[in-house]
């Protein structure tokens, strides 16, 4: 017989083709492994050799074994060791059950002290192989039996030890070939040592035949804590009401009646009308009544020759049942374009861009007004910015004033809170149709990515102030509209006409000057409307292109916020939403949903 | 026999205990909680239906319930017991679904009323109406609530017969093990209300984990006991007896009186009574409790003083669960409090650092007073400041996810988290404090004389600014002592500065509170721990 191969030997050849090899004999199967070492775990694969038939559960059982395999390894750095465990100890049965024939049926017989498993067992065998007794409990150590030679890997896979061993009257009966069958002790005796001995038996059969009496069949420590958690196993299950020769005929029906009821309510799934389900007989080992029924039943479904695949399955469907929890949960996941706008809408708000819009576009109407204003007001003007001048410099040495520890001032600008504000509600939005543990991988990645960015959005608002400062400067404004000039020349030329007017309306007084008053004095007065007059329509005009050079401040500075938040947060965070999605389509093949 | 007297000081103390016991309550999902939950209504129960009862008036007959698990012909056997069908027996799991109270009928009135198992409605209509009945009431009851244990409607059906020797009164129990939990629960209750308590178990079910049990249960609690092996083949009788003796004997209950009854033709179908002989010997065993006065104070006194003294045990259990129900609030009491203490002081923090003066509020501070109207600045100030606050809560609210992450007990005892709702509460304070700071500018320019135009405004915005923009707005301070004073501009400082503490840690501590509201609303306090004890130190110095 073959030795057992180690555990990561397992974990990576699982599924190196030995399904296709089970037509040979146990023994020829571990060479054939080798040259297949290196093909990664992560592609199903097709299994080299010729196949011989397998059945459909086969089939649609190996991709969703894979996909679970892949499924386990995408998320071991995001769930925890005790979530994965369950699935971990399915894919290494998985493995450890493929090594072995699968023409090869293990049913287990289990039931509570005294129901008659070892009765049936004999029965079944039709010999004395177990012991049956009135003392309780009777049968410590499980027992087999095997319709076949070619049981001992299985029995070793399963512990039994050799003198457990029995084998039925030969010649073996063919209905029955291929079928193991094991005598398990009781599960609700007061010793423990049985109970355990139970639970590690019943995870590696194909499958179990519960043995329940009239007296027991509806204690509560059968149906909660076994038919209820094994409900989704009902294909590979077999319930036989035993001792019905203690009941009369009434009786047993009714009963067995009401043991369909209870199995119902446990979410049992029958196999009546034909569909697929469990098998409920009523029997007595005693007298063997219903015992060849059972059989007949056992026959056909050991000949069948898909019970382990049908239990993987189940164990499968468990399992990823049990996972959902952990991959899938409802809402759908994923940035929505309004959440990636809000996010910078936010970050605008946390470097100030509407603010420094609106002080960008006042800055230029002011220089536009102070370029078209009357040459009284601009003379002003040359002495209000002498002054401010003066207040501005004020302000920048107010900022020196820092705490110590602080970052120097100019380099922080942009709100913390509000960058704070604007990752945690990106953060929430992106986490919202998570499970759990993704959830938190995401508001990690938006955390980390949050790390610099305030830092990083400072850089941002301190170029774009340079570049206003630059604008601001007058000198370097790098567009100094046309028109500025114009109307600038015109108010000179009307200075020029006031001061004209001026003159010779004094010239006509003093008689130097001929001519009639009334000239110098409309030149006087046009020129004296004609510069407000001026000023205003240049405001008038200037207010147009300052809005649009305020909103494009706005928006440069927008932009360069909402690209460093692009960078550094929304793309760490769209991509953990990428993995997440990948896994989960792992987990609906798995699930087998696909 | 001294324990059985009336004693007054003793039900005193006893119903001073079962008061504490009442009052003591394990909201928080803690480890141990459900145990101790349980563990209080059993000893409620016991109190309540058997030992103040029993103590209140020791004459009274003596209860003898009979319990077992699914099939292990109780019902049968108290049938035989009595010699006619009082109580269903039948082949169906579980049986018994209305417990029935079998009684002498001069002794009717001793459990017609609500001295024992008060909580039990006496159901008085012919037996196949009752079980109709008895349906209903379970339908109802699982419509309207299955936790709730004080409410059930269970009934109890109470039959006479003469057969019965005065004095003593037999109880079908439902199963132990029942697959419907509320039989399970009434069970335990029933075995607890009795003098002696019969155990049922048969020969294939003597091995069973959930009679043995039950057997140790009442080997802790010192009660009156007697076994009886039901369904016992006669060709294995001699040897299942034989090492059922052996499993008692190994378990310490070798005293305990046990009967053998043969497995025959009419306990197989249930529906018959067993042969007067094949019960001969327990009903000569329990009349002669009935009626002996000497035996009869032995088994009732037995029991008692075995409840009594159990409660030595079980009480400092419940204590013990009620100490770590208020530590498991006190610890999160604390870490909330931590949070927010420490949410508090980072926003101090950030305001004396100046943090509040960036973004739109940096923008404008510096393009004020020629690019920025002092009612923007003081907009952009006060959004700021309510950016930091909620910013602060949310990280209180993630550090206290962090502390209890995954603590049932914080999640069902701390209020949930409320963003939205937070940052509209902040929103709505910070406004006020803008209302009071624009309040106070408005004063001291009015005293300063200057109220002309948009003054007040314009001292409102710097002063915002020279409160939260730290040393990066003097310029403020000294616009602000220029043209009010150096007096008043201090006094004006000094004012929105309590303004703006006031206001901070009114809104974290109101946030805090919310958060915390739940639990302190469930009143966990170290005086249960300490009374309980207390009780039971006054009742031990009464017995």
């Amino acid at each position: 017989m073959t030795a057992v191969p180690s555990a990561d030997e397992v974990g990576r050849f699982w599924n190196d083709g030995l399904i296709a090899r089970r037509g040979r004999p146990d023994g020829g199967s571990r060479p054939g492994a080798e040259p297949e070492r290196l093909v990664p775990v992560a592609r199903p694969l097709v299994p080299a050799g010729p196949r011989t038939t397998t059945s459909a559960a086969g089939q649609a059982l190996r991709p969703r074994l894979d996909a679970l395999r892949e499924l386990v390894g995408l998320s071991r750095a995001r769930l925890d060791r005790r979530t994965l465990a369950e699935a971990g100890r399915v894919l290494e049965e998985a493995a450890a059950r493929h090594r072995h024939s699968l023409d090869l049926t293990v049913v287990a017989l289990a039931g509570s002290t005294g129901s008659g498993k070892s009765s049936l067992f004999n029965a079944l065998a039709r010999a004395q192989l177990s012991e049956a007794g009135v003392r309780r409990p009777t049968t410590a150590m499980p027992v087999s039996c095997a319709w076949t030679d070619r049981a001992d890997g299985v029995l070793d896979r399963l512990g039994i030890p050799a003198r457990a061993r029995r084998q039925p009257v030969r010649p073996y009966d063919p209905a029955l070939s291929g079928l193991v069958l094991l005598d398990l002790p009781d599960h609700d005796s007061a010793a423990v040592g049985h109970r355990e001995q139970v639970d590690r038996l019943l995870g590696l059969v194909d499958a179990v035949i519960w043995v329940v009496d009239p007296e027991k069949y509806a204690d509560a420590v059968l149906h909660e804590r076994y038919l209820r958690p094994l409900a989704g196993y009902a294909e590979v299950t077999f319930v036989v009401l035993n001792q019905v020769d203690r009941l009369s005929t009434d009786a047993a029906d009714q009963v067995l009646d009401d043991l369909r009821r209870l199995l119902d309510e446990d979410g049992l799934a029958l196999g009546e009308h034909g569909e697929p389900g469990a098998a409920v007989l009523a029997l007595s080992a005693l007298t063997g009544e219903g015992v060849g029924e059972l059989r007949e039943a056992l026959g056909a479904f050991t000949s069948r020759r898909c019970a382990a695949e049908l239990r993987l399955t189940a164990d499968v469907d468990g399992v990823s049942a049990r996972l959902r929890r952990a991959y899938v949960a409802d809402g759908r996941p994923g940035l929505t374009e309004r959440a990636r706008q809000e996010f910078e809408d936010r970050l605008a708000e946390a470097v100030g861009a509407q603010a420094a819009g609106l002080s960008a576009e006042r800055a230029w109407r002011r220089d536009a007004e102070r370029a078209c204003g009357t040459a009284f007001k601009r003379v002003r003007g040359w002495h209000d910015r002498l002054f401010l001048g003066v207040r501005a410099r004020h302000r920048a040495a107010d900022d020196d004033i820092e705490p110590v520890g602080y970052a120097s001032p100019q380099r922080r600008t942009a709100s913390r809170p509000l960058v704070e504000r604007a990752v945690r509600a990106l953060a929430y939005e992106a986490s919202a149709g998570l499970p759990d543990p993704w959830a938190q991988a995401v508001r990690e990645a938006a955390a980390r990515g949050a790390e610099g960015l305030a830092e990083a959005l400072d850089e941002v608002a301190a170029v774009a102030a340079e570049t206003a400062a630059t604008c601001a400067g007058g000198t370097a404004r790098a567009v100094r509209p046309r028109w500025w000039a114009a109307i600038a020349a015109g108010q000179g030329a009307l200075l020029a006409m006031q001061l004209l007017g001026a003159v010779w309306l004094v010239g006509t007084f003093t008689g130097d000057f001929g001519g009639p008053w009334w000239l110098p004095a409309e030149l006087l007065a046009g020129g004296s409307v004609g510069g407000p007059v001026l000023a205003w329509c240049g405001r008038i005009a200037a207010r147009g292109p300052a809005r649009g050079y305020g909103l494009e401040t706005e928006h440069r500075l927008r932009g360069a916020a909402a690209g460093c938040g692009r960078a550094r947060v929304l793309e760490p965070v769209a991509a953990e939403l990428l993995r997440y999605r990948e896994v989960r389509a792992q987990f609906v093949i798995a699930a087998g949903e696909a | 026999m001294a324990t059985l007297d009336v004693r007054p000081r003793l039900l005193d103390a006893l119903s001073a205990l079962r008061d504490r016991v009442d009052a003591a309550r394990f909201p928080l999902p803690l480890p141990g909680a459900a145990r101790a939950r349980r563990n209080r209504a059993e000893l409620l129960a016991q109190l309540d239906d058997y030992l103040v009862p029993r103590l209140c008036a020791p004459e009274a007959p003596l209860l003898a319930v009979v319990g077992g698990s699914t099939g292990a012909g109780k019902s049968t056997l108290v049938n035989s017991l009595v010699g006619r069908r009082v109580t269903e027996a039948g082949v169906l799991r579980p049986t018994t679904r209305t417990p029935v109270l079998v009684c002498h009928p001069d002794d009717h009135h001793w459990f017609a009323g609500s001295r024992v198992l008060p909580r039990l409605q006496r159901v008085w209509v012919p037996m196949q109406e009752c079980a109709a009945a008895a349906y209903e009431a379970e339908a109802m009851d699982d419509d309207a609530s299955a936790d709730a244990v004080e409410h059930e409607p269970f009934a109890l059906r109470i039959e006479t017969d003469r057969a019965l020797p005065r004095g003593l009164a037999l109880l079908d129990a439902p199963d132990i093990d029942s697959l419907v939990e509320h039989n399970r629960d009434l069970a335990a209750a029933l075995v607890c209300a009795a003098d002696i308590w019969v155990l049922v178990t048969t020969a294939t079910r003597y091995a069973d984990a959930v009679p043995w049990h039950l057997l140790r249960t009442a080997k802790e609690y010192d009660v009156t006991l007697v076994t009886v092996l039901d369904r016992v083949p006669h060709q294995v009788a001699v040897e299942v007896s034989r090492q059922y003796d052996a499993m008692l004997e190994k378990a310490g209950l070798g005293d305990v009186p046990r009967f053998t009854i043969p497995e025959l033709p009419e306990s197989a179908d249930g529906s018959g009574l067993l042969p007067a002989t094949a019960v001969a010997g327990l009903r000569a065993w329990l009349a002669q409790r009935a009626e002996d006065p000497a035996a009869r104070t032995v088994a009732t006194a037995r029991t008692a003083r075995g409840v009594l003294s159990s409660l030595g045990s079980r009480l400092p259990g419940l204590a013990g669960a009620s100490a770590v129900q208020h530590a498991a609030a006190v610890r999160m009491l604390q870490s909330v409090e931590e949070a927010y203490g420490r949410a508090v002081e980072r926003v101090r923090r950030e305001i004396a650092a100046g943090e509040a003066l960036a973004g739109d509020a940096l923008t404008h501070w510096r393009g004020h007073p020629h690019d920025s109207t002092p009612d923007e600045l003081l907009n952009a100030l006060t959004g700021s400041v309510i950016a930091l606050l909620t910013c602060a809560a949310d990280a209180a609210d993630e550090g206290i996810a962090a502390a209890c992450g995954g603590d049932p007990a914080a999640e069902a005892a701390l209020a949930p988290r409320d963003p939205d709702g937070a940052s509209g509460r902040i929103g709505v304070a910070v406004r006020r404090w803008r209302r009071c700071l624009e309040e106070i500018a408005q004063e001291e320019v009015r005293a300063a004389e200057r109220d002309r135009g948009n003054e007040a405004e314009k001292t409102a915005a710097l002063l915002a600014a020279a409160l939260l923009g730290g040393g990066r707005a003097g310029a403020a301070g000294d616009t602000l002592a220029r043209t009010l004073g150096a007096g008043a501009a201090l006094r004006l400082r000094d004012r929105g500065g309590e303004l703006l503490s006031d206001c901070l840690e009114q809104v974290l501590e109101g946030e805090r509170d919310r958060r915390t509201a739940p639990l302190e609303a469930l009143e966990l306090t170290p005086d249960h721990q300490v009374e309980l004890i207390a009780v039971l130190s006054l009742l031990q110095k009464e017995r």
